[in-house]
């Protein structure tokens, strides 16, 4: 990854010693946006892999003395567990709760559930690393919103607000994105 | 697979009962009845299925999920009912099983079936088992044996004249929470020492004991309805009537024993079960209080009395359909050291150890045999607490596990393993009869106000 030193890119024309001035200067920053992106892209990232997560039920025999019983008596364990059986992109709740939404055809809700795990994950990885940092901060915003039309038409206000906080996150990281120092490719875009 | 041939020998001899007590002792042993031999055991075993109403639902949602079996063939008196069958085994299996609305029919065509599975009324039971065992089939038949003992009694008669296996759906019988909870915790532990009290209840409100109603269109009609015994002799019945006796034959005394039959059967069978005897008297009150036009009791209540090796002891039991209130449906088994209340809903089962008396359990939870709970609440000092009135609160336990499958698949697993060779059945027709006997003798004492003391009539095979 590239990671413009602000110390190095200075320039060495300074007349005056400011090194320490410029690095108070464009080390914030940097670093606060470096922070925000971090924040983002764990944010879906975790989110995208948790689609994926699902329950394994378990039944045990109930050890007596130390040896399983004779009789059947079993114990139930259930253990988290990821793998693309257990993909689900809307919550079942919400899915059944959208379905009844006239604003969202069955169509586009088969298609968003689909992509929206794999989605997450993708922008999670490309805001976190930072990879094509702008478009991907774009696609995320666009992502969210997404969602919060979702919630808005189901008059989840908590929801709404929660990814309204994603949403002034992602604009600061755009807006200041020129002083973005972190970038592993598409610096530009 | 085919159908057993060989005859178990001693069976007649296994049970000569001297007295009351004799007789009882057995009553706790399984069945030495054994399917013949000869049956290769990899071969499916093909079933039938006799009565197709709400209980049978409730067996194949047990049933279907057992390896091994195949659903060759349904009957039912109700066309809709064989429909609803057919189409819930050819969605699960894949496979058309015949259809039948005549059980007679069924048994003489279905040559190749090894076992029934009977689910019909009470008052068809004792004859759809004594054909089926007639024919040569293995026969799983839901309890109440019959609705008359002369009934229930032909049924062991047959099982032990034909060979054939015979197992009563007392379905508690082959729970592990239950087998283990007599064998571990009661008999070879003695958590609870000297049982002295066993009471059990099975409390349902209005709402869920309302007449059963199914549009009429569907029903059988009356020429069908009198065929099949849901007429009343003397009587000229319209076909509502008809087919209110039909649906709601639970309702009827010459269809059904009622409510103490039909719930209190169960766990009346857990107390001889667990007390591995008959009561030596009975003594009961019941009333039509709410629901005033039934012919049976809504409310019953019975005390039984049984002499166990360890001395005295009473169960009490209540059958109320008019509140579900009181905690649901469990049995209790009250003992100096300690109680069980075990249920067949987990939720409902509890062990209690007398603080401060009883020998410790520590042992036995560091064995795994229990698992102690959280400590219950202390009860707060209140001006109504009066110290002399009050017990240390007992130390409340649980079973160290449960039953992961329907509550009555163990029983029909045991069931068809037998006729495999592989098991002995869990509750044959001999001594489900004689758990179930006294059971027969609660309304007659509650219509009387008598005590009955009982003796080899009341109580024989």
């Amino acid at each position: 990854m590239f990671c413009s030193n602000p110390i190095l890119i200075m320039n060495s024309d300074d007349p005056l010693p400011s090194s320490k001035a410029c690095c108070s200067s464009t080390l914030g920053p940097a670093l606060g946006l470096l922070t925000i992106r971090i924040w983002l892209g764990l944010r879906a990232l975790a989110t995208g892999i948790e689609k994926f997560a699902g329950s394994k039920a378990s039944e045990a025999a109930v050890l007596i003395d130390g040896k399983p019983n004779g009789y059947g008596l079993t114990e139930s364990a259930s253990e988290k567990v990821y793998g693309l059986s257990h993909y689900h992109g809307i919550p079942e709740g919400l899915r059944s709760a959208f379905k009844a939404e006239p604003l969202l055809p069955g169509f586009s809700l088969d298609i968003y559930d689909k992509v929206l795990g794999p989605a997450l994950i993708i922008l999670g990885i490309t805001v976190l690393l930072g990879i094509l940092p702008r478009l991907s901060l774009f696609a995320m915003g666009l992502l969210y919103t997404s969602l919060t039309f979702g919630l808005i038409l189901l008059k989840q206000d908590a929801g709404v607000a929660w990814l309204a906080i994603h949403i002034i996150l992602i604009a600061m990281a755009l807006i200041y994105s020129d002083r973005d120092k972190c970038v592993l490719l598409g610096r530009k875009w | 697979m085919k159908p057993s041939l060989a005859q178990t020998g001693s069976r007649r001899d296994f049970l000569k009962m001297g007295g009351l007590v004799g007789a009882g002792l057995v009553l706790g042993a399984p069945s030495i009845l054994r399917a013949a031999t000869g049956q290769s055991a990899p071969d499916a075993i093909n079933v039938g299925f006799i009565g197709l109403g709400k209980q049978h639902e409730v067996l194949f949602n047990a049933v279907k999920n057992i390896p091994g079996l195949h659903f060759n063939a349904v009957c039912d008196i109700m066309k809709n009912r064989v429909g609803g069958a057919f189409s819930r085994i050819k969605n699960a299996f894949g496979n058309q099983p015949a259809r039948y609305t005549d059980a007679e029919e069924m048994l003489a065509k279905e040559k190749d079936l090894d076992a029934v599975i009977v689910a019909t009324p009470d008052f068809w039971h004792s004859r759809h088992t004594v054909w089926a065992l007639e024919s040569g089939k293995n026969v799983y038949c839901e309890k109440m044996m019959s609705n008359t003992l002369d009934d229930a009694r032909a049924m062991v008669a047959a099982m032990e004249r034909t060979g054939k296996l015979c197992q009563i759906g007392h379905q508690r019988r082959s729970n592990p929470r239950y087998l283990f909870t007599l064998n571990e915790l009661l008999r070879r532990h003695r958590i609870c020492g000297q049982i002295v009290n066993a009471n059990g209840q099975w409390n349902r409100a209005v709402g869920s004991s309302q007449d059963i109603q199914v549009k009429a269109s569907i029903l059988p009609d009356k020429e069908t309805l009198l065929k099949y015994g849901f007429g009343r002799p003397g009587k000229d019945l319209t076909l509502e009537e008809l087919q209110h006796r039909f649906l709601n034959w639970r309702f009827y005394k010459d269809l059904s024993g009622g409510p103490i039959s039909d719930l209190g059967a169960h766990q009346i069978d857990v107390f001889n079960w667990f007390f591995g005897m008959q009561p030596w008297r009975v003594m009961a009150s019941g009333g039509r209080n709410y629901f005033k036009d039934r012919e049976h009791f809504d409310n019953v209540m019975c005390i039984f009395d049984y002499a166990t090796p360890d001395g005295g002891a009473r169960a009490f039991y209540q059958v109320l359909t008019t509140t579900s209130a009181g905690g649901g449906y469990f049995e209790s088994f009250m003992g100096i050291d300690g109680t069980i209340n075990i249920s067949e809903r987990a939720a409902y089962t509890n062990i209690f150890r007398e603080a401060g008396t009883a020998p410790s359990w520590d042992h036995l939870v560091a064995q795994g045999y229990l698992k102690r709970s959280a400590a219950p609440k202390a009860a707060a000092d209140s001006s109504d607490a009066i110290a002399s009135y009050e017990s240390a609160a007992p130390e409340t336990y649980e079973l160290p596990g449960g039953l992961s499958k329907p509550p009555h698949q163990p029983h029909l697993e045991n069931f068809f393993e037998a006729i495999r060779g592989k098991a002995k059945l869990n509750c044959d027709a001999r001594h489900a009869l004689e758990s179930e006997a006294p059971i027969y003798w609660v309304n007659p004492a509650a219509e009387s106000g008598q005590t009955i003391i009982f003796d080899t009539e009341h109580l024989h095979v």
